[in-house]
């Protein structure tokens, strides 16, 4: 499935890949895209690498087992989930705040962000995790 | 300052469980220190009722319960606790046997045994919770502790863990007796749903109509399997497995009048049903007579008195069924119950020595009363106690059991008013139970002290007999015997001295609401005061009969009650029952499993469509406006034909490129109707899946082929449950609930004037993923964890492989 052509182009989409899912993670809330679609795009761009550069590269590129993803993304969004209700919110609250740049120009920064991280991460996790494994059980 | 009642109240339900909590913190060689926590609990519990009946009134009528600790209010279940007396008069009982079985049971099980370590916070456990049933106000509470004393019952009786068929008769006590605890579930529901009531000190404001009088039936099942009267009644022999202390308190004294104080709580309300006495009298009455006579043909001790508990507490239902029937006497009009608190109390004073001494003679010597004869002269204080004890089962002049016995036939007699010629029956079951417990009486003691007309082993020996303990000498054995002297002694007290027994017992003889039944204290007659009439000319009969009965060769062998199969046959239905159900359900074809969610579906749908035909109307206007949605239907058109073509195909590769097209189409079909969110996430997984379809491909093993015949109630429905989900997308789509949900995102989303101002709602522009993120986060939440337990599923198919070397 290797070849150079491939595997030089994948170099220069793999950025761009990944410059666009962040984009697509952190614009979510207000246009098209969102963490599902971030985490999507992610593992999409890691699958492609995986495929033209083989599992060796993979492990330089994402070196922990995709699991922790899961986990720390499952944590994250419970997380998010469960601290409005500690400070006395129901559950899942979301909180919005505009945070000042200077220049006139604020960073408008929800809470709901995080729980997006968290669901990307897991979308991550799983995907790459998933298919990894089974190209691994067929030495591809 | 007084102190807050509640507090007291609530200490004394925990102090037996904590005092058994901290016993286990102790080196398992403390064993005295052991036993002196687990006795300052119970001390200690019976302290505080005590204080709290002496300090605060003996009866407080109007009690409506305790300071309240607010617990979950919207369930109506909160902590209160309402000692009237006869809260306050089965607490006292509770805990101060209690007192008396901590010692013993340090006698029974020895010095080194690991038993008593697991055995004081068990019995603390049990104790809590017994004390919790007799003390909650809130009726969801009482059934809280109920089932509390199912499962330390079930925990003590199946005492010792290797032994299969004690386990075995612990899951038949708790099956049993928790069915019943369902029922009364029920019961308190339904009765909390059709009156309010939710509290027992609330229970003058029942409001009579059939849903309570359902609750009524379905209590009363509930105290009738924890208090074993027939058909339920097999249990309670068969909890005879556990150890003796466990026996002398849960299965005589305590628990087993668990259902007894659950009826005592309804009587003084729901008596004035017509279904009570009609309900309890007969279920009562024929108990009490079917558990006289298993007892009198038994040979182990444990299990005689296990059948004549049986037979008493059948008597005191009886008592309760007939408690609702009035008569008239010199003009004046009386409840046919007077005394009910004396009845449960004369029952524990001489039921639970009687176990004691069991336990203690088969200690010593044999449970066998075959192998008893003659135990007397070795074993004097053991002997002589248990004929005390069985002097007041006999109901012998002398023991407050004779006054009660008399209480008991002048009720049923009293009830002729109003019963008709159905006392006489009642009256015979009554004279032929207390011949039989004279008989008992009669064969214990001749075989005892190895008179003539004892038994012996000439009459079969036919029960196993009882694994010894070791035999332990100091100061510690005395309590085998001493808590039953003790407790007998009462009896006696009471027989001899009746006022001191009044003083004590009478201003326990209220219930809450008391005054709606008319129940009235008159005291304890005096022997020398008891009426020549029909009811003594009864207690006559069966004296003699039951001389007679003892000393004649008539039933002496020992037999097995029917109804002990009644447990292992519906137990066993059940397993048949279930095989047979779970092979034809549990095919294990996937298809199967489909097919019957599908047809569930659609059952579900066509009855729904049934009922409401405007979800009709829906798909008609649709259908009318067909034309406007021509490219839609051209997307659709290749979905289907796409999914047609995935069934005739055997081809694998084929179908995952099928499934792919039919995928592409949807995201076609999201961009033209302007869902980019939608067509984005959509081309993206169609992306990872043919992939991940591809890679599990190559692992699968070959198609296994032959050709599938294609069933027409497969395609049928398949047909069917598609036109269905189509149309109910199509309401959803269309109906107004959709249209004012999809208002609602809108509005709270963002201010819909335009400005930016994010801080509003949501906070985001893109309803869809403020949808996600905020208004349906909990759904996201359980989407994310369930695309994480699918990876798990994977990775835990197929573990990883040992690193091999690169």
């Amino acid at each position: 499935m290797s070849s150079t052509i491939l595997r030089t182009g994948n170099r220069l989409i793999l950025p761009l890949t990944f410059l666009f899912a962040a984009y697509m993670w952190l614009k979510g809330h207000n246009e098209p895209g969102g963490g599902f679609i971030a985490g999507m795009i992610f593992s999409v761009g890691i699958l492609l690498y995986r495929m033209s550069n083989g599992p060796e590269a993979f492990r330089r590129l994402v070196p922990v087992h995709p699991r922790w993803l899961v986990f720390y993304g499952l944590g994250l969004a419970l997380l998010t989930a469960i601290v409005p209700m500690l400070l006395g919110y129901p559950f899942l609250t979301s909180h919005t705040r505009n945070l000042p740049l200077g220049f006139g120009q604020e960073i408008h920064f929800t809470s709901a962000l995080l729980f997006d991280t968290g669901v990307m991460l897991v979308v991550v996790g799983v995907a790459v995790g998933m298919i990894q494994r089974l190209s691994e059980e067929l030495n591809i | 300052m007084p102190m807050d009642p509640s507090y007291l109240l609530f200490f004394a339900v925990l102090a037996p469980v904590l005092a058994g909590l901290v016993t286990l913190f102790l080196p398992r060689t403390a064993m005295n220190a052991r036993v002196m926590i687990a006795l300052a609990g119970m001390a200690a519990s019976f302290l505080s009722v005590l204080y709290h009946v002496t300090e605060l009134g003996a009866a407080p009528i109007d009690a409506t319960g305790t300071a309240t600790i607010r617990w979950v209010p919207i369930l109506n279940l909160n902590i209160a606790f309402l000692a009237d007396g006869l809260g306050t008069f089965f607490a006292l009982l509770v805990s101060g046997i209690g007192v008396l079985i901590v010692l013993y049971a340090r006698a029974y099980f020895g010095p080194n045994r690991d038993d008593l370590y697991r055995f004081f916070p068990t019995l603390g456990f049990f104790a809590t919770a017994m004390m919790g049933i007799v003390l909650a106000d809130y009726t969801l509470l009482t059934l809280l502790f109920w089932e509390m004393t199912s499962i330390s019952s079930f925990l003590l009786i199946g005492w010792d863990r290797y032994d299969k068929k004690a386990v075995k008769l612990a899951m038949q006590a708790f099956f049993t007796t928790g069915l019943g605890g369902m029922m009364l579930f029920g019961g308190v529901l339904l009765l909390g749903e059709y009156s309010s009531v939710w509290r027992w000190s609330d229970l003058e404001n029942v409001t009579f109509n059939a849903g309570t009088t359902w609750a009524f039936v379905l209590m009363f099942i509930g105290a009738a399997s924890k208090s074993a009267q027939f058909p339920f009644h097999y249990w309670l022999p068969g909890a005879m497995a556990a150890p003796t202390p466990v026996s002398a308190y849960l299965h005589s004294a305590t628990m087993v009048k668990a259902g007894v104080y659950l009826v005592a709580r309804l009587f003084p309300v729901f008596a004035a049903l017509e279904l009570w006495p009609w309900l309890i009298l007969p279920i009562g009455a024929l108990t009490m007579l079917l558990g006289a006579l298993i007892a009198i043909n038994q040979h182990d001790l444990k299990r005689i008195f296990a059948y004549t508990t049986v037979s008493q507490l059948g008597l005191l239902m009886a008592m309760y069924g007939l408690g609702a029937i009035p008569f008239t006497y010199h003009g004046e009009t009386y409840p046919a119950i007077d005394l009910d608190i004396a009845q449960i109390a004369n029952h524990a004073f001489y039921k639970a020595p009687l176990f004691i001494i069991a336990g203690a003679l088969g200690h010593v010597a044999s449970r066998n009363i075959t192998r008893l004869n003659g135990a007397f002269y070795k074993h004097p204080m053991m002997a002589g106690t248990m004929i005390l004890a069985g002097w007041a089962l006999a109901g012998l002049p002398l023991s407050i059991s004779f006054q009660a016995k008399e209480l008991f036939l002048y009720a049923i007699y009293h009830a002729s008013e109003t019963i008709g010629v159905w006392w006489l029956l009642v009256m015979a079951m009554a004279i032929v139970t207390a011949m039989c417990n004279v008989a008992i009486f009669v064969r214990l003691t001749t075989t005892l002290l190895g008179l003539p007309g004892g038994m012996t082993e000439a009459d079969g020996d036919r029960q196993e007999d009882h694994a010894h303990h070791e035999h332990e000498h100091g100061f510690w054995p005395v309590f085998l015997w001493l808590p039953a002297l003790l407790l007998v002694s009462f009896q006696f007290i009471g027989g001899i001295f009746t006022p001191a027994w009044n003083a004590v017992f009478g201003p326990l003889e209220n219930v809450t609401h008391e005054n709606y039944i008319g129940h009235k204290f008159h005291g304890m007659p005096a022997l020398w005061d008891i009426e020549f009439g029909t009811p003594l000319i009864g207690s006559l009969i069966a004296i003699g009969g039951g001389l007679v009965l003892g000393f004649s060769r008539l039933f002496r062998g020992a037999i097995v009650d029917v109804c002990d199969n009644i447990y292992p046959l519906v137990y066993r239905l059940c397993v048949i029952g279930g095989g047979r159900a779970f092979r034809v359900i549990q095919t294990g074809h996937l298809r199967h499993y489909i097919m019957f969610v599908l047809a569930t579906f659609l059952v579900g749908f066509l009855s729904s469509l049934y009922i409401d035909p405007s979800m009709i109307d829906p798909v008609v206007l649709s259908w009318n406006r067909v034309g406007r949605f021509w490219t839609g239907i051209f997307l659709g058109l290749v979905i289907c034909a796409s999914a047609f073509s995935l069934v005739l195909t055997q081809d694998r590769p084929l179908r995952v490129l099928l499934l792919g097209a039919a995928g592409f189409a949807v995201v076609g079909m999201y961009l033209v109707y302007e869902a980019p969110d939608l067509a984005l996430t959509q081309l993206l997984f169609e992306i990872i899946s043919v992939i991940l379809f591809v890679l599990v491909l190559r692992l699968l093993p070959a198609n296994e082929g032959g050709a599938k015949r294609l069933s027409v109630i497969r395609i049928t429905l398949s047909a069917a449950s598609g036109i269905g989900f189509g149309w109910m997308t199509i309401i959803a789509a269309t109906s107004n609930p959709s249209n004012r949900l999809g208002e609602f995102f809108l509005k709270n989303s963002y201010l819909i004037d335009g400005s930016k101002d994010y801080t509003y709602g949501g906070g985001g522009m893109n309803v869809v993923n403020v949808i996600l993120v905020d208004f349906r986060g909990f759904d996201t939440i359980g989407e994310i964890c369930v695309l994480a337990i699918a990876a798990f599923g994977v990775w835990s198919m197929l573990p990883p492989r040992s690193r091999r070397p690169s």
